[in-house]
């Protein structure tokens, strides 16, 4: 059963920050990026590290879209864990040293100056 | 105190003792000038004035960087750690009972040039752990430096040390370490080390450049060189130590390999043993098989390996005898820290479990004065 639960006020999450809160005894990271908002687990799977107690980055990748090229991408989507700089996408949860890994993430929805996460 | 990230993420651990033999006391050239004996204590303030770098200080702690770096980590993960009192909180948040310190920046010490400035900072270096970090009893532990530039030097440091109730190791520093420490030269070091009762432990850092493992300019990237210089060269030293038969001459010297992980290990014993039957007469002083001899000696956990299924880590420990050899590491604060819940992932047997997280470190430093700490 899903519930919604007042996290933080708009205000305490301009665009590019992202801030740490507990939900029903569990460490959640909210994220704006580009006036979107994200929540993931402030858990890394590796080593239990405080993930979202980490940076906002972009990331290098390196493909055939890019002529195999060293290319900067994604700038304010990834966080970097703290503990081992394990990198996540914060838009999809996705980690991206592991393919086959994506934290879970949740809804925000915003009511008035509320911002609330679904769980 | 600026933030370790590590509060709230602690774990489960009973009344089981939690020894951990690697972590890192932060010595700036600043903090060693007062116990650094002259002339190097002026080389040491001038240094002092030089803007630090994680692991990297021209003259102190030489460093090639020939990489691009990218921003990794963030937040508020501090990496360094100023005094004993910052050390015995972080050891508390990670679960640690007793934490064996080591240095940060003189983990390259075997790479300084000029032997008479690597002895003054060795003895500048014992001198204010002894005095900073090991006053209490608390569960803070030291390894003193021996500096391998002049083994009588290093031997007087063994000596010196010897009956401190909180020296619990020698380090030997394995970085850059020209000739490896099988070589005769080093006799007078394990020599005093057996007699003290001391471990050695060697730990290696990434400068391995331009000694062994040679060739590590080839690779462009640190990915390549950090995971292939540190196993690489406790791999080159424990073979130089074998090959001049130290663990059967020393018969009673406890020898520690530290921060290489330890995958490489039945690699290592296996290949000595294949070569010891074929060529037995060049190392007649061992009297059995090379590993026989590996199974007397101490692996370090971190950085501890981590294969997709955790139980292939429980069978690795079965093919060296790694139940009772094998010592939990942390290397806290550095970059590549292991939390201890990592190794206790693994499927072991809770009696296995107590080996490797502490009893087999309480054998491997084993001092009477070395009590669990009673607090």
């Amino acid at each position: 059963m899903t519930q919604a639960y007042v996290v933080a006020h708009v205000d305490d999450l301009p665009e590019g920050r992202h801030i740490v809160v507990e939900v029903r005894g569990r460490e959640i990271g909210l994220f704006n990026v580009r006036g979107r908002y994200y929540a993931l687990p402030n858990a890394c799977f590796h080593q239990n590290g405080p993930l979202c107690r980490g940076a906002i980055s972009g990331t290098i990748v390196a493909n055939a879209e890019t002529g195999w090229k060293r290319t900067w991408v994604s700038e304010g989507e990834i966080i970097v864990c703290p503990w081992h700089a394990l990198e996540f996408n914060v838009t999809t949860g996705q980690c991206l040293a592991y393919p086959t890994r994506r934290l879970p993430t949740w809804e925000v929805k915003v009511e008035g100056t509320q911002l609330m996460v679904i769980l | 105190m600026q933030s370790s990230t590590l509060t709230g993420h602690k774990f489960k651990k009973g009344d089981m003792l939690v020894v951990d033999v690697d972590v890192h006391a932060h010595e700036s050239p600043a903090a060693l000038a007062p116990y650094c004996e002259m002339p190097w204590r002026k080389s040491l303030e001038h240094i002092s004035t030089v803007p630090a770098r994680y692991l990297d200080v021209p003259g102190f702690a030489p460093t090639i960087v020939p990489w691009p770096s990218f921003p990794q980590s963030g937040g508020d993960r501090r990496n360094t750690v100023t005094s004993a009192a910052q050390m015995r909180q972080d050891l508390d948040d990670l679960g640690v009972d007793i934490g064996v310190l080591f240095p940060d920046h003189l983990l390259s010490h075997a790479a300084l040039k000029q032997a008479d400035y690597a002895v003054a900072l060795a003895r500048a270096y014992n001198r204010w752990l002894v005095e900073e970090w090991l006053t209490q009893d608390n569960g803070l532990k030291g390894a003193i430096i021996a500096p391998h530039h002049n083994p009588e030097a290093a031997a007087a440091e063994i000596k010196r040390y010897a009956a401190h109730p909180h020296v619990v190791a020698v380090y030997l520093p394995t970085c850059c370490v020209d000739p490896l420490y099988g070589h005769h030269r080093y006799d007078p070091v394990f020599a005093a080390a057996q007699e003290a009762g001391l471990p050695v432990m060697l730990h290696s850092v990434t400068v391995v450049y331009p000694v062994f493992p040679f060739n590590l300019q080839g690779f462009e990237t640190q990915f390549a060189t950090h995971l292939l210089a540190h196993p690489f060269s406790l791999i080159a030293n424990l073979v130089s130590m074998m090959e001049t038969g130290v663990p059967e001459r020393f018969p009673e010297l406890k020898i520690a390999f530290t921060e290489g992980g330890i995958s490489w290990v039945p690699w290592i014993m296996l290949r000595m043993d294949k070569e010891y039957a074929e060529r037995r007469r060049e190392v007649a002083i061992l009297r059995d098989r090379p590993s026989r001899y590996v199974r007397r000696m101490f692996f370090a956990t971190q950085p501890i390996e981590e294969p997709e299924h955790l139980g292939d880590m429980a069978t690795l420990l079965t093919l060296f005898g790694g139940e009772d050899s094998v010592v939990f590491a942390s290397d806290w604060p550095h970059h590549d820290f292991d939390h201890p819940s990592k190794v206790l992932q693994i499927p072991l047997s809770d009696e296995v479990r107590r080996k490797i997280m502490g009893q087999n470190a309480m054998r491997l430093l084993g001092k009477a004065s070395l009590t669990e700490p009673a607090r």
